[in-house]
């Protein structure tokens, strides 16, 4: 989807140019899966990403993925490498299947999109607020003890296979940062602005508003482009199926 | 894991919130490797003070921060306001080595509470199954039962003190919880009593768990603000608690 194209040029302009670590998607690195109704304590969990007031963003981006295949990319320490609560941002690039971008529907964004807060990694305690575009996660001692311990790979695949198992997904990259050598206000506005676009699209698809000088949307459809046109294009479609 | 709940309830200013600190205390105490969760369900906000525990933010603040979103016409879907209910809980949780703490806090509104009441038992719901021991400190009367909060529960304990007015408050909630409620043993701890108090002999009322008399050091650590820990073991509160939970747990093997 080319709506997000420069927010996304952007966002990758602030990481450094190489990733720390990346895999490709593989099955058998997936998390074990969680109870979703568990707590982390405190007095169990090692650090929290994003925790003590510290930065946690946390973005959707539908666009399209520079790889020829799913994968995870780590910018900074990863997991076992951090000791205590850390700046963290996660960033998620779902691209979209050809036909499903020409045929977009407002349930399929939402659908999508929901399915980031279906993933409960056994010691790996997610919580997101949609309104701030804040991620927080607590980690479990647990979960960086032993041979194997928990990495931002295994929660990376995870997520992906999560995605993937929707019809209309046909690539994901996501993104882990930790570390302070990264502007995360710079990255939180982007963050920001991808929301504003995600919402600008679902409002377009869902109430197909002509108005634009009585929509809330206006700033953002006038500032990025191809939101005007995807607007356009769906009340012509309600036009001509209402003729 | 099977989680034991014990949900208080009585008249107001009989000592419930006294006695469910006493409970927890004993159960932290008791049970180190066990997790307690302590719900402070009365608007009256005084279990916080008890136990010396202060979560950031309550639960009705979490439910009027997403009441206020939508006032905004800010547009959010279900899902997505259920995952900024789930952000902000941890939020309400303090933590102090195996206890846990959590209060509905005190709606600013005037008028009833049901919307946070019925916010309360949806969180109760969903994460009493991290605990092995839930101890709820009910608000007074039968609000709280009537919009069955306490639904499921493990053990009952009304609290009354020495008065006809107590007695009656205790027997109505028992009768209404009687088919509103699911319990597996309910008993009633008489507090503040003074000499010559005979336990009415009713079927109105279930078994009596203890009966407790006037407590100097419980009186004294109130007006100091002192909480339930700093209260001698001998305290008249601590062992009219420990003799109540031993009659509990005694059949049941809790």
């Amino acid at each position: 989807m080319k709506l997000f194209h420069d927010v996304l040029q952007q966002m990758r302009a602030l990481l450094p140019e190489q990733p720390a670590l990346s895999a490709a998607y593989r099955s058998d690195l997936c998390a074990e899966s969680g109870d979703k109704n568990a707590i982390l304590f405190r007095s169990d969990t090692a650090y929290e990403l994003g925790g003590s007031g510290k930065p946690g963003v946390s973005s959707v981006l539908f666009g399209e993925i520079d790889a020829s295949q799913d994968e995870v990319l780590v910018y900074g320490k990863d997991l076992c490498e951090l000791t205590q609560d850390t700046a963290f941002a996660h960033l998620t690039i779902v691209q979209l299947k050809e036909h499903s971008e020409e045929d977009l529907r407002y349930e399929q964004l939402k659908e999508i999109g929901f399915r980031l807060f279906q993933l409960y990694p056994e010691g790996y305690h997610i919580r997101v607020s949609p309104s701030a575009g804040r991620e927080q996660v607590r980690v479990a001692k647990s979960a960086l003890q032993g041979a194997f311990p928990l990495s931002f790979i295994n929660i990376g695949c995870s997520l992906i296979r999560l995605l993937r198992e929707h019809e209309d997904v046909a690539r994901v990259q996501t993104v882990f940062i930790t570390g302070e050598n990264v502007d995360y206000a710079a990255l939180a506005a982007l963050a920001r602005k991808a929301k504003s676009i995600t919402e600008a699209v679902q409002h377009t698809l869902q109430f197909g508003e002509l108005d634009c000088a009585s929509c809330k949307m206006k700033p953002i459809c006038d500032e990025v482009e191809g939101l005007r046109e995807l607007h356009m294009k769906k009340e012509k479609e309600k036009q001509n199926h209402g003729a | 894991m099977r989680t034991v709940t014990f949900a208080f309830t009585g008249k107001g200013g009989v000592g419930k919130t006294s006695l469910s600190a006493a409970l927890i205390r004993l159960l932290s105490e008791r049970y180190p490797d066990k997790r307690i969760l302590a719900v402070d369900a009365d608007p009256a906000i005084g279990l916080a003070t008890a136990l010396d525990m202060k979560p950031p933010m309550t639960l009705d603040d979490v439910r009027l921060r997403i009441a206020a979103s939508i006032d905004k016409g800010e547009t959010a879907d279900a899902i997505d306001l259920l995952s900024e209910a789930k952000f902000h809980l941890l939020d309400c949780i303090a933590e102090r080595s195996n206890l846990s703490f959590l209060a509905i806090g005190r709606p600013e509104a005037a008028g009833c509470y049901c919307k946070v009441n019925a916010y309360l038992k949806q969180v109760l719901e969903t994460i009493s199954g991290n605990f092995d021991y839930v101890v709820i400190d009910g608000e007074a009367g039968i609000e709280q039962i009537n919009r069955r909060v306490m639904e499921n529960i493990t053990y009952l304990v009304l609290v009354s003190d020495g008065s006809r007015k107590g007695i009656q408050v205790v027997s109505a909630i028992h009768h209404v919880a009687v088919n509103l409620v699911k319990w597996e043993k309910a008993g009633v701890i008489f507090n503040r009593i003074r000499s010559g108090f005979d336990p009415p002999a009713t079927q109105e009322i279930p078994p009596v768990l203890a009966v407790i008399g006037d407590d100097d050091a419980q009186a004294q650590n109130d007006m100091q603000g002192q909480s339930v820990f700093s209260l001698p073991d001998d305290a008249p509160v601590l062992r009219g608690a420990a003799q109540a939970l031993d009659a509990l747990l005694q059949e049941n093997g809790s």
